[in-house]
């Protein structure tokens, strides 16, 4: 087994463990945004029962955590989202599951200064439920009723980041890189210095504009719309 | 600067609408507005040219190219119009012309951003990389403030290899900054290290470093330093510093490979120095597979043996499924093999004298914990794990081990399988159980009973798709079609295109490629292609993906995952997905080309058991037969066309389905050209693929039957390069010997280049002769039986055949009973024996001897 961080080429595979074990489906180009996006933050676990005989053999992806940063959080607090997780049943009981997601967690702190991970999952998947209550530690925020294509509910989970903080920030102490104060260079006006349009639409409403109390200042892009990268899966929908 | 007289007033302001309109998506509006401004001036240029872009959006391309041309006409000095031209050509993908188009615009309007902009993206994506390197750098030019232009200059720089310059031009930028950005800028983080990227690509490790130190404060992605300062220490021989830097990443994550043998090479270990470096580090992280597992794949004997003990012990007791997968890999090595078999069997043995001396399991408590969906079991503590899971799980080891294709023992795998199910608890170790005896079903070649019991797994908990999914797959080997995709159905979002149009929508491709495979097993050609298709498709859609990340990932500033990107899309159609379904695609056109009325699945002979025998009908037999045929698809094909509508009247408030014309595939099957056809899967398959055997023979194939010799030629050439000994290429050479020795009308610098490359037919032997001795020096394999008996099918009808061979009958009779034969090699003699007429019923008695299970070798009743 082996758990590296996303790349384009594992996408065709981590794509078919996702309709391999999952309802919540979605084509390359989500993946791609993902991985081209927020490439700190996605993993994947590599069976590697079959020694490669050529660089041309495919990865046999047995797990992943699909994550991203919310792009523009109601709560003005920059947190993490788990777009989907799942692993093989032929590789479960082996920890992958928890494995995966402490790299994406770690990330989100180290990379975008996130303060909490969220996610959703199926009320009925009691598995899944379990996972991420009793092995990883999640809470459920609230039930979000009819979050899925199929009517079904869905609880919101959510997890404090603050323990990783604390192990970040000692390493930084150690390397004496003091933290910052927030800049304050809002998302500046070089918007219409911009190279071009947005890959699609804008499609973020304006009603999600909650009170910026940003804590740590974290320039995630510029804040662009892609719904041309993601209309076909809304709602994003999460980990199983 | 447009051309043309100026509209008036109130027309110029009818024409920003028009563009305003466009930009908006309201294309009714702007063609409304267009039209106005034409009746009055029914011949201004570039309000035509909007007119064809606007039209073209409402999916009118014919009709759009036409008024763009007809705009030009009017116009030809218009910007606007040559860029309306090269938009065209661009939502057809052509982009060699809206390139050309684009750059004629340049022309008339040199300043225009945007124009710039459009034909950049169009060179990346085509990797016209000289002419993106001019674009971007003009785009500096323009707007040096912005630092994606300095970026994306040297991102055109680096992929067209000139990494010196990609670094200069990024160090300009950095030179122009007053003070350095904050670190909370994720552009500049990501830029720094896209610049330490590019130094280390160079070779120069040192300055690499160096750089890496200045900056390893301030970029944010602590993995990519990390990574990177091992790296570049290790290849400067900075051993201890290379060491540190990978005990801290493995710190971070004792599950990859790379760290172990990074760490490896910094502390040079040799022997037992090895073993100790592992078992330190398999202290230090109690739950970590790695450091346990890796020493396997070096230690031998008894050191072998004693990790493997160790290793053994840790994951039976938890009771997980996956402990075979983790050993599969060792099993290469007969004597690594064997040892595992007895150390597992001791193992057994333990575990159930264990089971005797302890109380039987209190059904209740204890099996709680032991919940298949247990999805993690962390701590590594056994106490939860009750005993009867450990033994059910030591005896699914043995069967997968029994199982294992270079084992293949039947009998007992499924004795100690059904020993599981006997033992098994619960639900979940029932579905996972079942799911183990259906792959053992299925190795034996029973894929109706595999089906059965892997529907009895997906009965287990039908919440589950993976069981689902499995479920579907046997049932395709099964070639049972219609329940795989109901199946799939119960997990597919069903409300637009229904389970089908989803799988495609979400390029399931296993799925459609299993499906393509199943139909081509049956005879159902159209249906096989139709699904292949379907892949191709999916490959495009791939390659197109990346076109909107050339600007994307540009705004986002996440540079180095975009260049991993592009490299992969360079070699994405040498992936085995494609692969596979152009070998199929390829086949069958093959087919299709020999046999045209295979086109229509009822006379398919040889396939189906009730075709009628079509070539040994008389012509006018032929006639009546073919007519039947085609009445038969035209039933079938209102028969889907009716099921289609009625699906989508149950689908209330669904989308409007896009109009298939083709659901069956008759028309690709009907094709009269299907060597062309054949060419668009060869063509990626030769360009991207070259090392691909099958590929190559493919090719052989084709070319012949196209009359292109000398490309048919190079393939066949290319595939001894790569396998020189292999059957096929075997059968080809004297193909082509036979070819040259039918005397062809040559030109004779064909004929020359033959004469210099082609040398490896005998010069003296004759052809038999050279066939039979290849079956003598081949004789132990299945494949070289195969492609003796057709090469000399292939003599006989070209009146070169020897006197002294031996029956092929014979031959192919005791296929079977080689030691070596597969069951996939056995299917394939069963065709053999068809094709040459011979004793097909005493050939699948022979194989049943063998694989007494095997759903393709039942004597018929």
């Amino acid at each position: 087994m082996d758990i590296v961080r996303l790349h384009p080429a594992h996408i065709p595979h981590v794509q078919t463990c996702n309709i391999t074990n999952l309802p919540e489906n979605y084509f390359a180009k989500y993946y791609l945004y993902h991985a081209l996006t927020w490439p700190q933050l996605s993993y994947v676990a590599i069976d590697l029962s079959k020694p490669p005989t050529s660089s041309n053999d495919p990865p046999k992806i047995v797990g992943y955590v699909l994550a991203k940063m919310e792009e523009e959080p109601v709560d003005g607090i920059p947190h993490g989202h788990i777009t989907s997780l799942s692993v093989m049943r032929t590789h479960r009981r082996l920890g992958l599951a928890e494995k995966l997601m402490r790299q994406s967690q770690k990330a989100m702190v180290e990379t975008f200064g996130a303060k909490y991970v969220s996610l959703h999952v199926r009320v009925s998947n009691k598995a899944a439920l379990r996972l991420y209550k009793d092995t990883l530690q999640f809470e459920v925020e609230k039930v979000e009723s009819k979050y899925y294509a199929d009517g079904e509910d869905a609880y919101s989970m959510k997890q404090d980041l603050g323990f990783i903080w604390d192990s970040v920030k000692a390493e930084e102490e150690a390397l004496g890189i003091v933290d910052k104060k927030p800049d304050g260079t809002a998302a500046t006006a070089d918007e219409d210095l911009d190279e071009g349009d947005p890959v699609g639409d804008e499609g973020q409403s304006d009603k999600k504009k909650g009170k910026k109390e940003v804590l740590r200042k974290v320039k995630v892009g510029r804040a662009l719309g892609v719904s041309d990268l993601v209309e076909k899966v809304e709602p994003a929908k999460a980990a199983s | 600067m447009p051309s043309q007289q100026p509209l008036a007033s109130k027309e110029a302001s009818l024409f920003r609408n028009v563009l305003k309109f466009y930009e908006t998506k309201q294309y009714k509006k702007g063609l409304k507005a267009a039209e106005q401004i034409l009746k009055k001036n029914p011949r201004h240029g570039e309000t035509l040219a909007m007119k064809g872009l606007l039209i073209n959006c409402q999916g009118k391309t014919e009709e759009a190219f036409a008024i763009a041309k007809e705009a030009l006409k009017q116009d030809m000095k218009s910007h606007v119009c040559w860029h309306v031209y090269g938009l065209l050509y661009r939502s057809q993908k052509n982009f060699d012309e809206a390139i050309k188009a684009y750059k004629m615009a340049l022309r008339f309007e040199p300043e225009s951003q945007q124009i710039l902009r459009d034909l950049a993206l169009l060179q990346v994506q085509m990797r016209d990389y000289p002419g993106y390197i001019e674009s971007r750098r003009l785009m500096v030019i323009s707007k040096p403030q912005i630092r994606q232009n300095w970026t994306g200059l040297a991102i055109a720089y680096h992929l067209a290899g000139n990494l010196t310059e990609a670094e200069n031009v990024l160090t300009k930028y950095e030179e122009t900054l007053k003070q350095p950005p904050p670190r909370s800028d994720l552009e500049n983080s990501e830029a720094i290290l896209y610049k330490n990227s590019i130094i280390a690509e160079g070779g120069n490790h040192e300055k690499a470093l160096d750089h890496l130190e200045l900056i390893s404060r301030t970029a944010l992605d602590k993995v990519a330093i990390l990574e990177a300062r091992a790296e570049y220490n290790l290849k400067l021989g900075r051993k201890e510093d290379a060491e540190k830097a990978y005990r801290v990443l493995l710190d971070r994550n004792p599950e990859k490979r790379d760290y172990y043998a990074g760490l490896e090479k910094s502390l040079g270990a040799e022997g037992e120095e090895r073993l100790k470096i592992y078992e330190e580090l398999a202290a230090q992280y109690p739950r970590a597979d790695a450091p346990k597992r890796i020493p396997l794949d070096f230690l031998e004997g008894d050191a072998f043996q004693a990790a493997a003990e160790r290793y053994l012990d840790w994951r039976l007791k938890r009771a997980a499924p996956s402990t075979f997968t983790s050993l599969k890999a060792l099993y290469s090595d007969v004597a690594k093999r064997e040892c595992l078999q007895q150390l597992v069997e001791a193992f057994l043995a333990k575990t159930r004298e264990e089971a005797k001396t302890v109380e039987p399991p209190a059904d209740t408590e204890a099996d709680a914990n032991t919940n298949g969906d247990k999805l993690t079991n962390g701590g590594g503590s056994n106490s939860s794990t009750n005993n009867t899971s450990v033994l059910v799980y030591t005896l699914y080891y043995l069967s997968q081990h029994h199982d294992h294709w270079r084992i293949r023992n039947t009998d007992t795998a499924l004795s100690y399988i059904n020993e599981a199910l006997e033992l098994a608890p619960d639900n979940a170790d029932q579905g996972e159980l079942r799911l183990g005896l259906a792959r053992i079903l299925k190795h034996a070649g029973d894929v109706r009973k595999a089906m059965a019991e892997m529907d009895n797994a997906r009965q287990q908990d039908k919440s589950d798709r993976y069981y689902n999914t499995k479920c579907s797959k046997y049932m395709l080997r099964n070639d049972c079609n219609e329940e795989a995709i109901k199946t799939m159905g119960l997990f597919t979002r069903n409300d637009v295109n229904g389970p089908l149009g989803d799988l495609l929508e979400m390029q399931c491709v296993w799925y459609i490629t299993e499906d393509g495979e199943s139909y081509a097993r049956q005879g159902k050609l159209g249906l096989a292609l139709k699904r292949f298709h379907a892949v191709y498709k999916i490959f495009e859609d791939w390659t197109d993906d990346q076109f909107d990340f050339h600007s994307f990932s540009l705004r986002k500033g996440m540079i180095r995952a975009y260049v991993d990107m592009v490299r992969w899309e360079d070699s994405l159609w040498a992936h085995p997905f494609f692969r596979r379904a152009a070998a199929n695609a390829i086949r069958i056109y093959l087919l299709l080309n020999d046999k045209p009325h295979l086109a229509h699945g009822s006379l398919a002979n040889g396939t189906g058991e009730e075709g009628v025998d079509f070539e040994s009908l008389s012509t006018a037999d032929r006639k009546k037969a073919m007519k039947k045929a085609k009445r038969e698809a035209q039933r079938q094909e209102k028969a889907a066309a009716e099921a289609a509508a009625k699906a989508k009247d149950d689908r209330r408030g669904g989308e409007e389905k896009r109009q298939d014309d083709d659901p069956l595939g008759a028309k690709l099957a009907q094709t009269t050209e299907p060597l062309e056809k054949a060419l668009v899967w060869l063509k990626p398959l030769l360009e991207f693929s070259p090392n691909f055997l099958e590929g190559q023979t493919a090719g052989f194939e084709v070319y012949m039957k196209r009359k292109k010799y000398l490309l048919a030629l190079k393939c066949l050439l290319a595939a001894h390069a790569l396998a020189p000994e292999d059957p096929v290429v075997h059968e080809q050479i004297v193909k082509f010997q036979l070819f040259l020795a039918s005397k062809p009308e040559l030109s004779p610098t064909v004929q020359s280049i033959i004469e210099e490359t082609f040398t490896l037919a005998p010069a003296d032997t004759p052809l038999s002769e050279f066939n039979e001795q290849y079956l003598q020096s081949h004789a132990d394999s299945a494949r070289a039986v195969f492609s003796v008996v057709r090469t000399r099918q292939a003599l006989a009808a070209a009146e070169a055949a020897g006197q002294t061979e031996a029956d092929s009958e014979t031959l192919l009779l005791a296929v079977p009973a080689k030691e070596g034969t597969t069951l996939k090699e056995a299917v394939e003699g069963l065709a053999v024996m068809k094709e040459i007429k011979g004793d097909v019923a005493g050939y699948a008695a022979a194989a049943r001897e063998r694989w007494p299970l095997a759903n393709i070798f039942e004597a018929k009743a």
